[in-house]
């Protein structure tokens, strides 16, 4: 409501000058004054309702056909927007232009704070989202809900764990690291055995959702942020436990044993597939993402827990993960609430079927999750292995975590400080201290309140 | 429409006695009716996408907007953090560094390769000719995919080099080597097309009096072609301190070496679409803009004597 | 004798730089008959297994067959913004070098001015004000703000003020013929090499066009190739969980300069004949 008066003060003030801006203002009004005039305006629509979806899931157009086919009154037209950040760009602008956007949008968990901030996510809640958050695991529920406020509905999640080679684990006679300092050991006896030609593992500093996985499972709370009282926000970048990450893993890089390739590029998934890399500590929706880029190396690969810093301790940590959200520009906000929940609901198993089978996203949706379709299913790639007994647990430890309302600067400055230290080999945790530096002078900058 | 026709109907009245002169202004008027009408459409296009945008970006710039505040009117406060941001100015300077080392080399490149088509007519040197010029043809962004390819440790041909194209101390030349690649034939083009438009007589004479291909190449064709040298230096600076495609699009690849505020307009970009700092973003593309205009009028003001733009 | 050497030197400099300037689209043609494990494992620079149909294939059937949807939007987006560019630029070419008007000179100056202005600055605040009038996300959004060509205004100017006698418009004249019919009839045909070499410049840098329609548009069914064609690379090197077909997009890039280099090698003498106006006036 803060927001909603001082915009309206602006609004008087300077009716002269910035139209776009007061366009912009408009809206955040309009979705201010919320619901009650929606729901006036938006009569029962008559005929098939047409929901604009944007997504960039594999395999999304089957899942679509689907549904189109088994509805008459909705139908999804679908776009891919593009990738990540791609995609974020272009909401943003339709955002503030007031035009353009779809009716529901995926959005990957750490950025619906980013979007509900700025009040153009449809409160969910007013349709019923509530009633399916039992079939959502507690912390997952908690990243994309604000007490009774849902401003999105989660699909895939990415608990993290390790997939080793058991063919290089074999070859120079390693054993499968329960914790972070065998994990190192048996990293280390590989660069000798190996005469350093194979690493651990891959580093890649250009993943924000990869690092914060790692801060995630050792305990770490980047931000403190509640949608419920939007100004206030407590910044922690540097904490003592991501710094033993980070302190870690600079460690690792710094004797050769772990590589620093950027994530996802072609050098990277040639070392998946030659005997560069021994491990890959990978997210749930990895075992589609590495059977479709290194189907060389089939065969050959395990998944094991992701080792802990303490042993016999079961901390976790996510990486990546998305859900459907409903925008203020959806015509019929109700609609296109049920749509979102239906997509990818617990009871549509046939979108399942194509999600987990060919786009292997990881379901965050109980009733899926724990099903002989998805925990039972096996893999050839990974020598028959049915590796989501090993995902699944990992997904129901992991704890809450908090991200920001402006997600992509934090992940710009984890990435481009990580990255910058990493090329000119000065010390990782002074990066860091440089992230919590800005961020805290950015968040100041944005009016936060800064804690 | 009606504001063009009515000036013929004004005009005999105004002419007075000789009927003569009556017609001809009736024609200059007519003249100057079709004049405006032809340059109307260019004139429209002009004022809409071109003066109103600056002066729009000039406005938006004025302003300050946070993500709890929402907009406010703060001057030139934009303006006032852009010439302190230290990223700001890292990128200018990398844009600065990098024309002043890519544009010799790739005009060098350019003027080596278009004497040496001007003084060979052999069927390989107009087969060199296209050659060279048809990178120009690629989109820069295929251009600048290609090269991220060839740069590869893996799938690229030049992994036996040892070198890490995309590392922080080798990135800038590897960019370079992509503008180059693409601009140096262009660039030969209108060298070459220079040099065909020289007198043959001058360095006949030359050639005559005992004067070697080499020199008669660096000490008359040279000299003589400097006009379109300065008019294709200038257009190379202008582009280098443009510099946003080739960096965006290699950026995955080594994003600690390529930052997000890498060249300026990078740094814009990514003010205005990922941080939705739109005014800030519009402030720093403004003093860019500002930049590239001024340094070109002075560029060409010092150098007007052998300037080809009067 | 010194003659000779020194042509067989320049030969041996031009084949180095042949090789530098070829060697990439080399390098493309054989990446594109490869298949994604190809691509990584055989050497870079020489055939292995031939997939170059299987490409094609999977090139025309990625994403529902939107490459090909692209590739027809490059091409409309092209031959509109050149045809419509150089109709503009034309008229008004025209207009500065033989029709005296007033403000002309005023105009003329600024033009000069503002050729100068770096477009991408331009980009963002385009974006601004074409989202107030609802042509954000259209095809307008990229085609409009294409037409705007201030280099080719000055080009038809100087070529018009050079190689049109003012005398050949007054013969026109006194036999009668209207200001529009003089630059029809007499004009045009006159302007004919320069106006293709507008017109080639204009559809090049159409077709090259990138951070324009990057910003403008979101649906992928109006992308052009250059934007579409990273969006697809953007997907491979983000990981969005599934297959990075690298070998798809290479041969995407293959197919997407095929039509250009065909029009440069067929076009040639235009693309001369037109950097002569531009550089030694």
């Amino acid at each position: 409501m803060n927001i909603g008066n001082f915009s309206a003060r602006k609004v008087s003030r300077r009716s002269v000058v910035a139209a776009i801006a007061a366009t912009a203002t408009a809206v955040t009004l309009a979705a201010c004054g919320s619901g009650d005039d929606k729901e006036a305006t938006s009569a029962k629509p008559t005929g098939t309702v047409t929901v604009k979806v944007w997504a960039w899931y594999p395999e999304f157009k089957a899942v679509v056909d689907q549904f189109n086919a088994t509805h008459t009154d909705v139908k999804i037209e679908w776009t891919n927007a593009g990738t990540g950040q791609d995609q974020y760009t272009k909401l943003q602008t339709a955002l503030k232009a007031g035009k353009g956007a779809p009716d529901v949008v995926m959005l990957e968990l750490q950025e619906i704070p980013t979007f509900a901030l700025t009040k153009h996510l449809v409160d969910l809640g007013k349709y019923g989202a509530n009633d399916v958050k039992g079939d959502y695991a507690g912390w997952a529920w908690s990243q994309v809900s604000s007490g009774d406020q849902v401003y999105a509905i989660p699909v895939d999640a990415g608990p993290m764990a390790m997939m080793y080679r058991e063919d290089i684990f074999k070859k120079y006679n390693l054993t499968v690291p329960t914790t972070w300092d065998e994990y190192k050991a048996q990293g280390e006896k590989l660069k000798a055995a190996s005469g350093g030609k194979s690493f651990m593992t891959d580093f890649g500093a250009n993943d924000g959702g990869f690092m914060t996985g790692l801060f995630w499972q050792a305990g770490a709370k980047p931000y403190t942020y509640d949608l419920a009282s939007p100004s206030n926000i407590g910044v922690n970048v540097n904490s003592a436990e991501a710094k033993k990450v980070l302190e870690y893993w600079e460690g690792l890089v710094g004797s050769g044993v772990a590589d620093t390739t950027a994530f996802h590029t072609t050098d990277f998934y040639n070392g998946l597939n030659t005997e560069k890399y021994a491990t890959y500590l990978a997210a749930g929706w990895g075992p589609g993402y590495i059977q479709a880029n290194a189907a060389k190396s089939s065969g050959k690969w395990k998944v094991a827990p992701l080792p802990q810093w303490t042993a016999g301790a079961n901390a976790q940590g996510d990486w990546g993960g998305s859900s459907f959200a409903v925008t203020d520009q959806a015509q019929y906000p109700e609609i296109a609430a049920k749509v979102a929940m239906e997509i990818f609901g617990a009871k549509n198993t046939e979108a399942w079927k194509i999600g987990i089978d060919k786009a292997f996203l990881f379901p965050t949706v109980s009733p899926v999750l724990e099903s002989d379709l998805f925990k039972g299913k096996a893999y050839d790639f990974f020598g028959g292995q049915k590796v989501n007994e090993v995902f699944v647990p990992a997904y129901n430890g992991i704890g809450d975590l908090d991200w920001s309302p402006f997600n992509s600067y934090n992940f710009n400055q984890l990435t481009t400080n990580l990255n910058q230290a990493i090329e000119k080999k000065t010390s990782w945790s002074a990066a860091l201290d440089t992230a919590q530096e800005n961020i805290k002078t950015y968040a100041t900058q944005q009016g936060f309140k800064v804690q | 429409m009606t504001e063009v026709q009515t000036p013929p109907a004004a005009a005999p009245a105004a002419a007075g006695p000789s009927a003569k002169a009556g017609t001809r202004r009736t024609a200059r008027v007519k003249e100057a009716a079709t004049g405006w009408l032809f340059a109307l459409p260019f004139t429209i296009l002009l004022i809409a996408f071109l003066l109103l945008p600056m002066a729009y970006a000039f406005k938006i710039s004025l302003y300050r907007s946070t993500l709890i505040e929402g907009e406010v009117f703060a001057w030139f406060e934009n303006y006032q953090q852009a010439f302190q941001d230290p990223l700001v100015r890292e990128g200018v300077v990398r844009v600065l560094i990098f024309g002043l080392v890519q544009t010799p080399v790739m005009i060098g490149i350019a003027l080596i390769a278009a004497l040496l088509i001007d003084a060979t007519t052999s069927r390989f040197s107009r087969f060199f000719r296209l050659a060279a010029f048809v990178p120009y043809a690629v989109p820069v962004v295929i251009g600048t995919l290609m090269w991220g390819f060839l740069y590869s440790d893996t799938i690229g041909p030049l992994s036996g080099l040892g070198i890490d194209f995309v590392s922080s101390d080798v990135v800038l030349a590897s960019l370079g080597n992509i503008t180059t690649w693409q601009w140096a034939g262009y660039n030969m083009i209108v060298l070459y097309a220079a040099l065909q438009g020289l007198p043959r007589e001058t360095y006949e004479s030359a050639r005559i009096d005992g004067a070697g291909e080499v020199q008669i190449a660096l000490r008359i064709k040279t000299p003589m072609i400097s006009s379109a040298l300065i008019l294709a230096t200038l257009f190379t600076i202008m582009g280098t301190l443009q510099f946003f495609t080739e960096p965006l699009i290699l950026q995955p690849l080594n994003p600690g070496a390529i930052t997000q505020h890498y060249t300026p307009n990078v740094y814009a970009y990514n003010q205005a679409f990922s941080f939705q700092q739109y005014n800030y973003s519009a402030a720093i593309s403004f003093l860019l803009g500002a930049v590239v205009f001024v340094g070109s009028y002075i560029f060409l003001f010092v150098t007007r004597k052998r300037s080809a733009l009067r | 004798m010194s003659l000779k050497k020194g042509s067989l030197l320049a030969h041996i400099v031009m084949g180095v730089m042949a090789i530098y300037f070829l060697l990439p689209f080399w390098w493309l043609v054989v990446a594109a008959t490869k298949d994604n494990a190809g691509l990584f494992e055989s050497a870079s620079l020489w055939f292995s297994d031939f997939h170059l149909t299987d490409n094609l294939s999977a090139l025309f059937q990625q994403d529902n067959g939107v490459f090909a949807t692209w590739l027809r939007n490059s091409a409309f987006y092209a031959v509109v913004s050149g045809v419509g560019s150089t109709v503009i630029a034309a008229l008004a070419g025209y207009a500065f070098a033989k029709l005296r008007f007033p403000g002309r000179n005023a105009l003329f100056t600024l033009l000069l001015g503002l050729i100068m202005v770096p477009a991408t600055a331009l980009v963002l605040p385009t974006y601004l004000l074409m989202s107030q009038m609802d042509l954000v996300d259209t095809i307008w959004a990229v085609i409009l703000p294409s037409l705007l060509n201030p280099f080719g205004v000055y080009l038809l100017r100087v070529y018009v003020h050079d190689s049109i006698p003012e005398e050949m418009l007054e013969a026109a004249r006194i036999d009668g013929a209207g200001e529009l019919r003089v630059f029809t009839s007499v004009a045009l045909p006159a302007m004919k090499p320069a106006l293709v070499t507008v017109l080639l410049f204009g559809i090049v840098a159409s077709w090259n066009n990138f951070f324009l329609p990057l910003v403008m548009l979101s649906d992928d069914q109006l992308y052009p190739l250059t934007v579409g064609l990273r969006s697809w690379y953007m997907s491979a090197i983000m990981g969005n969980g599934g297959a990075a077909t690298f070998s798809v997009i290479v041969t995407g890039s293959l197919m997407a300069i095929v039509p250009l280099i065909a029009a440069f090698l067929m076009l040639q003498r235009y693309w001369r004949g037109g950097l002569t106006i531009g550089s030694v006036k």
